[in-house]
C-alpha cells in the first residue's frame, strides 16, 4: 500500500472534506448527526447519482454532454403525459419506468448521431440538442403542469425500505431505491472497468486518435456512450418525477452545473481518460451535503449556487495544479505541456 | 460571408412575404433595432475567446453581474423626483464596467495561467458569477431605474437607436482591434496553432488573458444596455442567450476551434436570428419553436460547415496529387 500516493488521490481528499464538513455541520447543529440526515441526503442524492453516473461516462471519453437534464425531464414528462392519454394502467410502476428509458434511449440516440456520426464537438453538439428537444417538448408534448402524476409512480415517492419514527427524533426515512441503486452503481463500475467498452471508453479519452488506431470503432463506442447516458438519464428523470411527485416540463433546467461539478469534484479530468464511480458517488454526496445544509451552517439558501461554484472553482484549479506539476515531472514532450 | 447575406435576404423577404403587415413594419424593424444591439455585443464577446479556440460561458452570467451593480448603485441614489445625478449614473456604468473586466480577469487567469480548458473554466465561473449575484439579491430583481438611464436604452441618436449605435462603434473597434492590430493577429495566430504561436516567440498566455478581459468587458456593456433597455436587472436574464450567441456566432462564420472569424459576419447573423424571432412571432409561431430552430441551425451549420470543409481537404489532396 503506497501511503503517499493514496493520500494524494482525489477520492480521499473527498472523504476527508466530506467528513470535516459533516463535523462543522454537526458542531453548529447537532440534530444533523443523526439516521435521519444520513438517510435524507441519500434521497435527495438519487437523481443527481444517476444523472452524474451518465456525465461520468461522456467526461471519461473526453466530451462534455449538457443536454441530460433535457432529456431526462423530457422523458419523464412525455412518459406521465404519454400513460394519461393512452389511459394506461396508472398502478403500474413498470409502464412509466421503461417507457421513459426508452426515450432516453432514443433521444440519446439522437446526440450519438450527431456527435458520432457527424463529428460535432460535443458540447456544441449537446448544446444544440438540449434545444431541440427542449423546444419540441414544450411545444409537442405540453406546457401543463401535472400534480396529478399516475397512482404508481405516486405511491412509489413513499416507498421506504427502513422507516424509523420515534417521538423525539424526526422521521428517518430510507427509500427503497437504495437497493436498485446501489447495483447500478456497481454495475456501472463494472462496466467500466472490466469491460471492454469500458477500456474503450477510457481509451477514447485518453486520445480519439490513438483509440483509433488500437482498432477501436470510435464511432460506435461514442454511439453507445450517448445512448447509454440518454437512457441513464430517462431513468433519472422518471424517478424525479416521482419522488417530486409532480410532472413539470419546466424542472431540472440549469440543474446540469451541479451534476458536473459533482463529476469534475468527484476526480474525473475533463480532458478525459479518468474517473472513477467511486468518485462521482463522493462527489455528489459532497455537493448534496452542501446544498442541503447551508442553513444549518448559518447562510441563506440563495447562496446555493455560488457555493457550487466556488466548490467547482477549487475542484478545477486543484485539478490544473496537479497536472501542470505531472506535467513538469515528464521528460518527454506531449501535447499538453506547459510552456512556462 | 456571401451566403449569409443571401441568407439574411432570404429570410427578409420569406417574412415579409408571409406576414406583410405585421413584420414588414417600421415598428417591428425598429424594435427589433432595440433588441439587436445586446446580443450582438453578446454574440462578439463569444467569438472573442472563440477565436483562440476556447470558448467563454459566463458571458450571460458576467452581464447580469453588471447590470445588478450598476442598477443597484443607481437605485440607491434616486432622488426624491425619482432621478439620480447624472454623476451617479455615469459611475454606476463604470463601476459595471469594472466588474466585467474583473470577472474576464478571473476567466483569464483560469483558462491562460492555470491552464483550465476554457469550457470547464467558463462553466465554473458562470456557475459561481450566478451564484453571487442570486445570493446578493437573494434572487430578485431590481428594477426602477432613473429616466436618464432608460432614455439610454430606447432613446434614438441621430435617428438611429441609442443601443444600434453603441453596437456599431463597439463593432468597428473590434473588428479594428483583431484585423489592424498586433493583438489581433496574435489571436488569429494562437487560434490557428497555439504550439506554433508558443515558437514564434508570441506571449500566448497574455494575448489569452486580454481576450478574456476583453470579452468580461463587452459583456457588461451588454448587461448595461439590456437593462437601459427593459429597466430591470434580474440575475436569470437571459439563459438561453448563451445558445443563441454560440449559434450567431457559427452561424457568421467563426470556426469553433479557433482561428477564423468576422466581426460582420457575426452582426449579420444575429439579424438574421432576430429576424427569425421576431418572423416567428409574427407568423404567430409558439416560442418553443425558436428554440427547436435554433438548435436545428447550429447543428445544421455545423454539419455544413465539416462537410464543406471535408471537401475542400479532398480537393487540395486531388490537386497537389495532379502537380
Amino acid at each position: 500500500m503506497n501511503f503517499k500516493r493514496l493520500f494524494r488521490r482525489s477520492e480521499t481528499i473527498l472523504i476527508f472534506a466530506i467528513i470535516v464538513l459533516s463535523s462543522i455541520i454537526g458542531i453548529k447543529s447537532p440534530s444533523f448527526l443523526s439516521i435521519a440526515s444520513i438517510f435524507d441526503i441519500f434521497r435527495s442524492s438519487i437523481v443527481q447519482l444517476i444523472f452524474a453516473l451518465g456525465v461520468l461516462i461522456v467526461i471519461v471519453s473526453g466530451g462534455i454532454d449538457i443536454s441530460f437534464p433535457t432529456i431526462g425531464i423530457f422523458s419523464g414528462y412525455t412518459a406521465v403525459v404519454l400513460m394519461q392519454r393512452l389511459e394506461l394502467n396508472p398502478n403500474s410502476l413498470i409502464v412509466p419506468l421503461v417507457a421513459s428509458v426508452i426515450i432516453g434511449v432514443a433521444l440519446g440516440a439522437v446526440n450519438a448521431l450527431v456527435i458520432a456520426g457527424f463529428g460535432i464537438p460535443t458540447l456544441i453538439a449537446t448544446l444544440g440538442t438540449a434545444g431541440i428537444f427542449r423546444g419540441c417538448m414544450l411545444s409537442f408534448v405540453g406546457i401543463t403542469f401535472i400534480s396529478e402524476i399516475p397512482v404508481g409512480l405516486d405511491n412509489f415517492a413513499t416507498a421506504d425500505l427502513i422507516r424509523i419514527e420515534s417521538p423525539t427524533a424526526p422521521l428517518a426515512r430510507l427509500h427503497i431505491l437504495i437497493i436498485p441503486i446501489t447495483l447500478l452503481t456497481i454495475g456501472i463500475s463494472f462496466l467500466l472497468r472490466r469491460t471492454m467498452f469500458g477500456r474503450s471508453v477510457y481509451a477514447l479519452g485518453g486520445g480519439s486518435e490513438s483509440a483509433r488506431r488500437l482498432g477501436i470503432s470510435t464511432r460506435r463506442v461514442q454511439a453507445k456512450i450517448y445512448m447509454l447516458v440518454g437512457g441513464l438519464s430517462g431513468f433519472a428523470g422518471i424517478l424525479f418525477v416521482s419522488l417530486q411527485r409532480k410532472a413539470s416540463p419546466y424542472d431540472l433546467a440549469g440543474s446540469e452545473l451541479d451534476v458536473i461539478a459533482a463529476v469534475v469534484l468527484g476526480g474525473a479530468s475533463i480532458m478525459g481518460g479518468y474517473g472513477t464511480v467511486f468518485g462521482t458517488v463522493l462527489g455528489v454526496l459532497l455537493i448534496n451535503l452542501i446544498k442541503g445544509n447551508l442553513i444549518l451552517l448559518g447562510v441563506s439558501s440563495s447562496w446555493q449556487r455560488a457555493a457550487v461554484g466556488v466548490l467547482l472553482l477549487i475542484g478545477i484549479t486543484v485539478q490544473a495544479i496537479t497536472e501542470s506539476k505531472k506535467v513538469r515531472k515528464r521528460r518527454v514532450s506531449t501535447n499538453e505541456e506547459v510552456v512556462a | 460571408m456571401f451566403q449569409l447575406v443571401l441568407i439574411a435576404l432570404f429570410i427578409l423577404t420569406l417574412f415579409s412575404a408571409t406576414s406583410r403587415d405585421v413584420f414588414f413594419t417600421s415598428y417591428n424593424f425598429t424594435s427589433m433595432a432595440y433588441q439587436i444591439p445586446e446580443v450582438a455585443i453578446l454574440s462578439i464577446a463569444v467569438m472573442l475567446s472563440m477565436l483562440t479556440g476556447g470558448i467563454d460561458l459566463s458571458i450571460v452570467a458576467i452581464s447580469n453581474a453588471a447590470a445588478l451593480i450598476a442598477s443597484y448603485i443607481m437605485t440607491h441614489h434616486l432622488n426624491a423626483a425619482g432621478t439620480t445625478p447624472n454623476f451617479w449614473i455615469v459611475a454606476a456604468c463604470l463601476i459595471g464596467i469594472l466588474v466585467g473586466i474583473l470577472c474576464g480577469l478571473v476567466n483569464s487567469i483560469l483558462v491562460a495561467l492555470l491552464n483550465v480548458t476554457p469550457i470547464l473554466a467558463t462553466l465554473a465561473t458562470m456557475t459561481l458569477f450566478n451564484g453571487i449575484a442570486i445570493g446578493l439579491t437573494n434572487g430578485k430583481s431590481v428594477s426602477g431605474l432613473p429616466e436618464q438611464f432608460l432614455r439610454l436604452g430606447n432613446g434614438t441618436f441621430f435617428g438611429l437607436p441609442t443601443p444600434f449605435v453603441a453596437m456599431i462603434i463597439l463593432a468597428t473597434l473590434v473588428s479594428f482591434l483583431i484585423n489592424r492590430t498586433g493583438l489581433g493577429l496574435k489571436v488569429f495566430l494562437i487560434g490557428t496553432n497555439r504550439k506554433a504561436a508558443q515558437y514564434s516567440a508570441i506571449a500566448d498566455r497574455k494575448v489569452i488573458m486580454w481576450t478574456y478581459v476583453i470579452s468580461g468587458c463587452l459583456s457588461s456593456i451588454a448587461g448595461l444596455v439590456i437593462a437601459s433597455r427593459t429597466s430591470a436587472a434580474s440575475p436569470d436574464f437571459g439563459a438561453s442567450y448563451i445558445l443563441l450567441a454560440i449559434v450567431i456566432v457559427v452561424l457568421g462564420g467563426v470556426n469553433p476551434s479557433g482561428g477564423f472569424g468576422t466581426v460582420s459576419g457575426v452582426v449579420l447573423a444575429t439579424m438574421v436570428l432576430q429576424m427569425l424571432s421576431s418572423g416567428f412571432n409574427a407568423l404567430r409561431f409558439n416560442q418553443f419553436y425558436y428554440l427547436v430552430a435554433q438548435g436545428s441551425m447550429l447543428i445544421a451549420v455545423m454539419v455544413l460547415n465539416l462537410v464543406l470543409e471535408g471537401r475542400r481537404k479532398s480537393r487540395s489532396i486531388h490537386q497537389s496529387r495532379r502537380t
